[in-house]
């Protein structure tokens, strides 16, 4: 009896290919299904087409303009090609580039922890009980409006960016003690712009107020029943539940920080790509914007490793119980092997008459 | 359900739709049905379209084309009024839609992607050209030291200096002569500055243009070097000593105080009690190094000097030496006709009537002599930056000059400031193959003007090297653009000699 059970488990456990084939059956879409995979694709269609027409190739082209110098003349394209020598003019002819660059590095490392917290800090204003909610919420998002057109532009050269009573200097000075010279210059003149910091605040805000609507009240209440206070709420539930949506602000705030009309970069590649002189061009720009690219990626990638899908406490263990179970599991498997490899070592050896107990009688 | 369907499937075929016709782009210009005949004078009798590009007032721009259309009714002129040169240009003949003549403010960018095209058959065979005036003829303007001709000045104002009369009479002094010297005037300068501290303090000199890019042309003595551009440059090389004791002058008056305060500045405001002031309208102010629209534009319009108690009148760019007629430096815009134009004698033409021709500057006179014709802005034409004429045609010269004041006070300054503005020269960026290579990568970094005008340095100082890093970007865009992977119009001979040059350069 225990023989047959042993053996019923044992082929129990072990997976045959029958069952590997039954998992492997396709189940058929439904009409319904498909039609609205169909209609699904159908409404993307446009950003496929505008991201292969406007994304992918002028990528690909970029990448093959920038292995040559490019002359557009009225008779036609010329292209020459350098290989490396853009990238080696831009490093050694073009001071400029590095620097910005640099500038460009520590600016965005610093003001976008800024713009994050201080948008999650008004989202959560915004998403408490206060009166007049939409008025509000309409008043923290028309930077965008603004700041996406040219009359950013004309406030930024009237000076609409600064607070004039801050004394920037005296800030720079401060920092310049304990800090990088660099570190405390670009610290320095984010106070300096700090209304345009707060201004790309606006599409991060709502955001944040679409995750902070999506948590669960229940969690809470049941915090509370348990006495938990706001602070401890924040930190345990708020922060848990929305932490994608800080590296997705993250991103996103990046992303505008690199591409919009007040980044240097962009008005120097620009101009590099219209600038008829001999050695600049669509090819140099094209260097230019890929090297830019290749850094706005790295900074990406450090905030996604700084705020990537880290497990917290009650996950980590979990996942440390998922391991324990996982483990035990191995085990009794193993155990469960090695009985029945006995068991068929002790029936071959009983029916060689070799199985001997203590007593002589062959059996227990 | 189904309604709804249909509406977003409609919105989604619109969006891509909207997508592909964005993309699709138009070929510019047109031509009708071509029989490929030509008049008399070698002038198509089809039907055809013409593009002109400038940067000029489109009021007047417009009514120039209207009337050139008019002597020839089978042309039709379109213009417009550049932007941004680079950007224009560059997106228009990447999209294949070029204008079929233009003019362009740097003759670089044009001649770096042969813009231009080779006009020397038309420009050599044309017997209006023998009207022009004697730099442009005999410094070839527009041939960018080649024999070929690649443009042509379209647009021209020389340099001026303005003296206010009335100042000079407040201060007790003389009205220097016409033909005055370059140290007559720096002396003017010098004695009109004068302050009481009863007062506003009175400035000998309020400057646009720095006095550095006006000495560097009037340094000297033809016999000594034939200046032919900024920066000392003969035609071959640069030499910049020359500019460098402008500079070192220009930079001595304004540490000493004869140089009134720019506008928007607070050394402005401490003068004049407003940021904003201009120091042209202060009445406190002898001499002006201003640009020549300053005049028509400003000063020369109804009841401008009464309102601030001025009397201006014009002087010559002095020379260093005393001699009568001399080079001068000048705005003048270059113009040439494109190389992918499929008209081009008829393109040759309208850049001619646009610019440069007798005919045309008869008709710009009939459009700037009717001041009932406004602009955008309400301005009577000749007030909206009325270029100087740059043909010697006696008839349009006449009639240009009664446009100025004609009173028996004025019209002497007038008439012997335009006798003397026979022989322009245009700044470097206009007819200097690499100037603009050599400014935007060399010139400009060193801050030589800041430190000069802070006393921290004197420009002798970089003359040297300067010179050599001019002579290095010049040699090198004249291998590049007239070399073999250019318009490859250069002998043997000079392109051995330009890349010496190239070769020797930091040795």
């Amino acid at each position: 009896m225990s023989e047959n059970l042993n053996q019923e488990k044992f082929n129990n456990s072990v997976p045959t290919k029958e069952d590997k084939k039954q998992k492997r059956v396709k189940v058929k879409r439904g009409k319904l299904e498909a039609r609205e995979a169909r209609m699904g694709y159908f409404f993307v269609l446009p950003w496929i087409i505008g991201t292969l027409i406007f994304v992918l190739i002028p990528l690909g082209q970029s990448f093959y303009y920038m292995w040559y110098n490019i002359r557009i003349t009225p008779l036609g394209t010329k292209f020459n090609f350098v290989g490396t020598g853009n990238f080696t003019q831009i490093w050694l002819e073009n001071p400029e580039f590095p620097q910005q660059l640099v500038t460009y590095i520590w600016q965005t490392i610093v003001e976008v922890p800024i713009i994050v917290v201080f948008a999650l800090m008004i989202a959560m204003m915004l998403n408490g009980k206060i009166k007049m909610k939409g008025f509000f919420r309409l008043i923290f998002f028309l930077p965008v409006i603004i700041v996406s057109g040219p009359v950013m532009n004309m406030l930024v050269s009237e000076g609409a960016s600064t607070i004039p009573a801050m004394n920037t200097q005296a800030v720079i000075n401060a920092l310049d003690s304990f800090l990088p010279t660099k570190m405390a210059t670009s610290i320095g003149e984010l106070f300096g712009n700090m209304i345009m910091v707060l201004w790309y605040s606006g599409v991060q805000i709502l955001i944040f107020l679409s995750a902070l609507q999506k948590v669960d009240p229940s969690l809470y209440e049941a915090a509370k029943i348990d006495g938990g206070s706001g602070w401890e709420c924040f930190w345990k539930i708020t922060l848990p539940t929305i932490k994608n949506f800080i590296l997705l602000n993250a991103v996103y705030t990046v992303i505008f920080l690199s591409s919009n009309e007040q980044n240097e970069l962009i008005n120097m590649i620009k101009s590099a790509m219209f600038s008829g002189t001999k050695e600049k061009g669509y090819g140099y720009a094209s260097a230019m914007a890929w090297m830019y690219s290749i850094v706005v990626t790295l900074i990406v990638l450090l905030f996604f490793l700084i705020l990537g899908n880290k497990h917290d406490v009650y996950d980590r263990m979990v996942a440390k119980r998922k391991r324990m179970l996982k483990r035990e599991e191995r085990l009794s498997k193993k155990i469960e092997r090695r009985s029945i490899r006995n068991e068929r070592k002790l029936q071959r050896a009983r029916r060689s008459h070799r199985y001997k107990t203590y007593d002589g009688r062959g059996d227990y | 359900m189904k309604k709804n369907k249909i509406v977003a499937t409609l919105l989604s075929v619109a969006m891509a739709a909207t997508l592909l016709v964005g993309c699709s782009g138009g070929n510019g210009g047109s031509a009708g049905g071509s029989t490929g005949g030509v008049d008399e004078n070698g002038v198509t009798t089809d039907n055809i379209t013409l593009t002109y590009w400038h940067y000029e007032d489109e009021t007047t721009m417009n009514l120039l084309a209207e009337a050139f259309m008019k002597k020839y009714p089978n042309i039709t002129v379109e213009t417009k009024q550049i932007t941004d040169m680079s950007t224009d240009l560059s997106a228009a003949a990447a999209a294949g839609n070029f204008p079929d003549a233009f003019c362009a403010t740097d003759s670089d960018t044009a001649l770096a992607n042969m813009y231009w095209a080779d006009i020397t058959e038309y420009v050599e065979n044309d017997p209006d050209m023998d009207q022009m005036l004697y730099s442009i003829k005999n410094y070839g303007i527009g041939k960018f030291d080649t024999d070929h001709w690649y443009a042509m000045p379209v647009w021209y104002q020389p340099s001026a200096i303005f003296i206010d009369r009335n100042v000079i009479n407040k201060l007790n002094l003389e009205m220097p002569r016409t033909d005055w010297t370059w140290d007559e005037m720096i002396q003017l300068i010098k004695d009109a500055t004068v302050d009481d501290r009863t007062g506003m303090k009175y400035y000998g000199l309020g400057y646009y243009n720095r006095l550095d890019s006006l000495y560097g042309i009037a340094a000297c003595a033809t016999a000594e070097r034939a200046i032919k551009g900024e920066f000392g440059f003969d035609g071959t090389d640069f030499d910049l000593r020359y500019w460098a004791i402008g500079e070192e002058e220009f930079g001595n008056l304004k540490v000493n105080g004869y140089v009134a305060p720019q506008q928007d500045t607070q050394a402005m405001e401490d003068w004049s009690g407003d940021w904003g002031t201009w120091f042209g309208a202060t009445g406190h102010v002898a001499i002006f190094s201003e640009g020549f629209w300053s005049y028509m534009n400003l000063w020369g319009t109804d009841g401008y000097q009464e309102q601030y108690g001025l009397d201006i009148v014009p002087y010559v760019t002095p020379n260093v030496v005393d001699e009568k007629e001399h080079n001068i430096i000048a705005n003048m815009y270059m113009g040439g006709i494109s190389s992918s134009t499929e008209h081009p004698y008829e393109a040759y033409l309208l850049l001619k009537w646009m610019g440069i021709g007798t005919e045309g500057w008869n008709a710009r006179l009939d459009i700037y002599e009717d001041e009932s014709i406004t602009n955008a802005s309400g301005t009577a034409l000749k007030h909206a930056n009325m270029p100087v004429p740059m043909t010697t045609d006696e008839g349009v010269w006449e009639r240009y000059k009664a446009m100025f004041p004609q009173d028996e006070e004025h019209k002497m300054y007038w008439d012997d400031y335009f006798a003397s503005i026979t022989r322009p020269v245009p700044y470097g960026w206009y007819n200097i193959a690499g100037y603009w290579n050599f400014c935007d990568q060399y010139f400009n970094k060193i801050g030589i003007h800041d430190l000069v005008d802070a006393g921290t340095a004197h420009p002798a100082d970089y003359a040297a090297e300067a010179s050599e890093q001019a002579n290095y970007y010049h040699a090198e865009a004249m291998i590049s653009y007239f070399g073999p992977s250019g318009y490859d119009v250069l002998s043997d001979e000079e392109l051995a000699t330009y890349q010496a040059t190239v070769d020797s350069f930091g040795k």
